[in-house]
């Protein structure tokens, strides 16, 4: 058993290495594809050992297109997940925190909010889109997001706050706060490593959405994904570019997750005091 | 022979002048079209000599100035090539194009909920399937167009410049017409000039050549031929249909029923799938034409059999290594038959909903025209005029062999062995069905009889309906 | 009204009003068209068709194929994924070097554009040009057709997904460790408990609910993968791997038989919601565990 216990540390290390590999290969796949010609991208036995080219970054970079995508795209998922998080929290600590008759059911209506396979629901999103003027708008596709994401953001956060001490509102009750004030100043700020989890969730499937993207923001809100797909074109992929645009448009992500993993972490050592 | 070249930086538009004479009979002596690169078109020196290209014709292009129209196209050569033209358009007539552009999956994803939808925009587009465009009554007939003496001009416009193959393309069963041509794809057989050589081999002469060539030049290194398997209803049955066309067969008959049972059908898909099975690379059951065009392009395969387009990427350096080192040629003929090679016009046509109509059709008219034809050409891309095929730009810029390949191959297509298909309403759920045959037997799960036979079933059914 | 009903109404009012106002309409009209012969081929004849598209549908064998597929790939799929999100989160809450670099590692499947994984995998797992069969060589194994045999094409759908979506997992279980109230396990190691009794007893136990929401939302998103099966196999070898998304898919937008195709996806949403169901409830996750 001891042998076991000292050499945990070690095989624990090894195992967190490999996963971090598995995880990057392909990225790092995709990153030395941006730095090949078409016939190197290709090449019969695959080449790790290549000269770089930056071609493909300067085409890519030059393109205005491509930081049109990255202003929708940004503008999207930033207002979709603070929106979601605006709507969702309260929803989730109700739900979590009270006991009242249609609580369960209105959990998992929530919940049919995701299920829905999209095929069916795509005409009648767009023919109301359309009578609405909300087709090919910013504010648009941000409704949809948040319908997407809110199922998540609630369920999530249910979860951290059902993990709270039932006590926490009744010291605030004595204390004299109001429902709202025990939710906003008491229970909020203990959660918010959750929360910054939840937003890293909700950003990335909102960045990364590609149906509801392609029908209601259309060519008008080209996304990150959609414009993306643009270099996957009739008889031919142009590798080059789609590696470079994936490659520059993943750092934004990166620096948003990295700034929420932040917050994450201070809001963990602030939670260490509750 | 009076041929200029101008040396016009990444953009080479070279005309030989006696062609480009005879394809649009308008310009002034001594002018020809240079087109500066990182200008945009109407920005040229001679923007005003592109213009008399046009105003020739008798037609009324200021009629409807002011208004906009939207344009709906896939990420495909017709549109990389037209849209930089467009601002000559604006010119010409004074209304605005928009352009949307979107990939091949997105375009053929979002169309049906747009036009499904009752959208009146996009006012014109790309036709990804004819057939159900035509049932679901998306498409506006454009013989109004044709009969309204200020809205065209068939002395300029000079139909029978048009490939026959196009202009049958353009007439759905009923006699009218929903869309014009707009590009020529031919199935065109793709050959490595050095492994050929290395075993003193030629083209096949006949389908069984072809199975005996591909044979002779796998090995472990390399494989024989690879051609399309993926099971779904874009990839493998365009390919397999000039197989089963050159055996005599037929996916729907002249009657409208399903061909798949014929022994001429399953004579064509044992043909494709022996050769898949008996020359083709590991894995080919999931080869799309991206799969194909790599290794053929990478050298790991001898011979590749798909549209004549790709000829403008095998013949890139930058993206392939057989560049100059392949051989394109007549897809063969299978004993006694003639060969049948499948090909293809992509289509545009006028949305039935749209509000401009008027300035939609001058925007077709003007993009299918001879001198746009020319000026797209130059930049390789295929169009279905024979004119622009003759120019020297073109043939530089497509590569001579390969055009006069696809020209063979286009000539020997039979469109309505693919227009019966193709442009049936069913269309889609026929060639499913036949995808997945196509998979089945080089994966060697079913016999051809019985993967036709099951195919057939499932047609069968889809027509009742 | 009280104030506290009334603070709970007022706090689900934003939900309530967002979801209402952009689902009931197309979750009606879904289902209108489901009951009808909608097909977009034939606009004039459309006519309410009753349970016609159901029993259509159930009656035919490519809906069962699919769904088998569809039950095979996502069950497989989410335990994959659970087991290894699990671990990793697990080992990395005792790690206490290179963490914030780990995590955000540990996201870059999620992070980048699925278009560019997919078709980066696409190129990987090629036969003849692709990296997976040139390493397996390297070390001496015989090369792969990753796509080609029914089970290789769903092993290597799995591969891929597991890669793409085991991080979700593992970000929520990282969550709810980083939540956990230590106190039991220091307590339970006290007593000489082992490292892994302690996980199995004490750590996985209070991870539950987490890991439900984890499980819930990784089997419906499971359930409807689309885009890798598409770019990938596009549904074969044959109709291997063919799921039932992928078919409401080609009769929707490819056939554009959209009654058919919307009956589809409401028998989809049918399983989705009776699996959920159950689900929850032997989770016991309806019930607010800290209740006011």
């Amino acid at each position: 058993m001891r042998a076991l216990r000292s050499l945990t540390p070690f095989a624990r290390r090894l195992a967190l290495s490999a996963f971090a590999l598995w995880c990057m290969f392909p990225i790092y796949w995709l990153a030395m594809m941006s730095l090949k010609t078409q016939v190197d991208a290709m090449a019969r036995r695959p080449k790790f050992l290549f000269a770089p080219i930056l071609d493909n970054y300067l085409t890519v970079l030059s393109d205005p297109a491509i930081w049109t995508y990255f202003a929708n795209s940004a503008i999207v998922a930033l207002a979709s997940t603070a929106l979601a998080l605006l709507i969702g929290l309260p929803a989730a600590y109700v739900l979590a925190r009270y006991r009242f008759r249609a609580n369960a059911d209105y959990g998992f209506w929530i919940l049919t909010t995701r299920m829905t396979p999209p095929v069916a629901v795509l005409i009648p999103f767009f023919v109301m889109y359309v009578k609405t003027g909300l087709i090919g708008t910013h504010a648009g596709l941000i409704v949809a997001h948040v319908a997407i994401n809110l199922s998540i953001v609630v369920w999530l956060m249910k979860g951290f706050f059902e993990d709270l001490p039932g006590e926490l509102e009744e010291a605030a009750a004595i204390d004299g706060a109001t429902y709202f004030q025990a939710f906003a100043h008491i229970c909020l700020p203990v959660v918010l490593p959750g929360i910054a989890a939840v937003a890293i969730l909700a950003f990335l499937f909102s960045w990364n959405e590609f149906l509801f993207a392609l029908v209601l923001g259309g060519n008008d809100v080209r996304t990150v994904p959609l414009g993306l797909y643009a270099f996957v074109g009739y008889q031919q992929v142009r590798w080059g570019e789609l590696s470079a645009a994936s490659i520059v448009l993943l750092v934004p992500v990166l620096l948003f997750v990295l700034i929420f993993q932040k917050q994450l972490i201070r809001g963990l050592t602030m939670g260490a005091v509750k | 022979m009076n041929k200029m070249k101008m040396p016009t930086g990444g953009l080479h538009l070279t005309v030989d002048r006696r062609s480009f004479l005879r394809a649009t009979s308008i310009l002034a002596a001594g002018g020809a079209i240079t087109l500066r690169s990182g200008l945009p078109v109407h920005a040229q020196e001679n923007s005003a000599e592109l213009l008399k290209l046009y105003a020739d014709a008798k037609v009324d292009w200021q009629k409807n100035k002011g208004q906009t129209i939207v344009l709906g196209g896939l990420e495909h050569p017709w549109m990389n090539a037209v849209v930089p033209l467009i601002p000559l358009f604006t010119q010409l007539t004074g209304i605005e194009v928009k352009v949307d552009k979107q990939s091949e999956t997105e375009f053929s994803a979002s169309m049906p909920v747009k036009l499904g939808g009752g959208s009146a925009t996009p006012d014109v587009f790309m036709i990804w399937a004819l057939g159900q465009a035509i049932s679901a009554k998306w498409l506006q007939p454009l013989d109004a167009f044709r009969n309204d003496a200020s809205l065209f001009d068939a002395a300029w416009y000079d139909e029978p410049d048009i490939f026959s193959s196009a202009r049958s393309f353009e007439k759905w069963s009923d006699g009218a017409s929903y869309g014009l041509a707009i590009t020529a794809e031919a199935q065109t057989l793709f050959m490595n000039k050095s492994m050929l050589d290395a075993k003193g081999l030629s083209a096949p002469a006949s389908m069984d050549d072809l199975l005996k060539l591909a044979v002779a030049l796998k090995s472990e290194e390399v494989a024989g031929i690879a051609m399309r398997a993926k099971p779904t209803g874009d990839a493998a049955p365009w390919t397999l249909a000039g197989f089963v066309f050159s055996y005599g067969g037929a996916y729907v008959t002249k009657d409208g029923k399903s061909g798949l049972a014929m022994p001429e059908s399953i004579a064509g898909l044992d043909m494709y799938g022996k050769l898949l099975r008996e020359a083709g690379p590991v894995g080919i059951a999931s080869y799309h034409w991206m799969e194909c065009l790599n290794d053929f392009m990478q050298g790991a395969v001898a011979i590749g059999c798909d549209s004549s387009n790709f000829a403008t990427d095998i013949e890139d350096k930058s993206k392939s290594t057989v560049a100059g080192n392949t051989l394109f040629g007549v897809l063969p003929a299978s004993e006694g038959k003639p060969a049948k090679p499948n090909m293809w016009h992509w289509m545009a046509g006028i949305n039935a909903k749209s509000a401009n109509k008027d300035a939609a059709w001058l925007f077709l008219m003007w993009a299918t025209s001879k001198p746009t034809s020319t000026l797209a050409a130059a930049v390789g891309l295929a169009t279905p005029r024979g004119s622009a095929w003759q120019t020297s730009a073109f043939r530089d810029r497509f590569g001579a062999q390969a055009a006069d390949a696809a020209l063979k191959n286009l000539q020997a297509a039979d469109g309505d062995l693919f227009k019966a298909a193709w442009f049936h309403p069913k269309a889609p759920e026929i060639l499913d069905a036949v995808g997945i045959a196509v998979n089945e037997v080089v994966t060697g799960s079913k016999d051809a009889t019985k993967a036709f036979g099951d195919a057939d079933g499932k047609v069968r059914q889809a027509l009742e309906m | 009204m009280d104030a506290r009903t009334r603070f709970i109404i007022l706090m689900l009012t934003p939900a309530t009003v967002l979801l209402l106002g952009l689902t009931i309409f197309p979750f009606i009209a879904s289902v209108a068209m489901s009951l009808s012969n909608y097909s977009m081929v034939t606009p004039d004849s459309l006519a309410f068709a009753g349970l016609q598209n159901y029993f259509k549908l159930l009656q035919a064998e490519e809906f069962w194929t699919a769904l088998r597929a569809t039950a095979l790939f996502t069950v497989l799929a989410v335990a994959i994924q659970l087991a290894l999100g699990v671990a990793i989160a697990t080992f990395l809450h005792h790690e206490t070097r290179a963490v914030p670099l780990l995590r955000a590692i540990y996201l870059l499947p999620m992070a980048i554009t699925p278009v560019a994984a997919v078709f980066t995998f696409r190129m990987m797992l090629n036969p003849s040009l692709g990296v997976f069969n040139y390493l397996l060589k390297l070390v001496g194994l015989p090369p792969q057709d990753w796509l080609g045999t029914p089970a290789m094409a769903m092993t290597s759908l799995l591969i891929v997904d597991t890669w793409q979506w085991a991080p979700f997992i593992l970000l929520i279980a990282a969550g709810g460790l980083a939540a956990m109230d230590e106190e039991p396990l220091q307590a339970a190691r006290m007593d000489g408990a082992t490292e892994a009794q302690v996980f199995f007893h004490h750590t996985l136990p209070a991870l539950l609910p987490y890991l439900g929401v984890a499980i819930v939302f990784r089997a419906i998103d499971a359930f409807k993968t689309f885009d890798i099966i598409f770019v990938l196999t596009g549904g074969g070898p044959g109709v291997a791997t063919r799921t039932l998304n992928l078919l409401a898919y080609k009769h929707g937008i490819e056939f554009l038989s959209m009654g058919y195709a919307a009956a589809i996806a409401i028998v989809m949403l049918a399983i989705t919601i009776i699996a959920a169901q159950v689900f929850l409830r032997r989770m016991r996750m309806f019930v607010p565990r800290a209740a006011l």
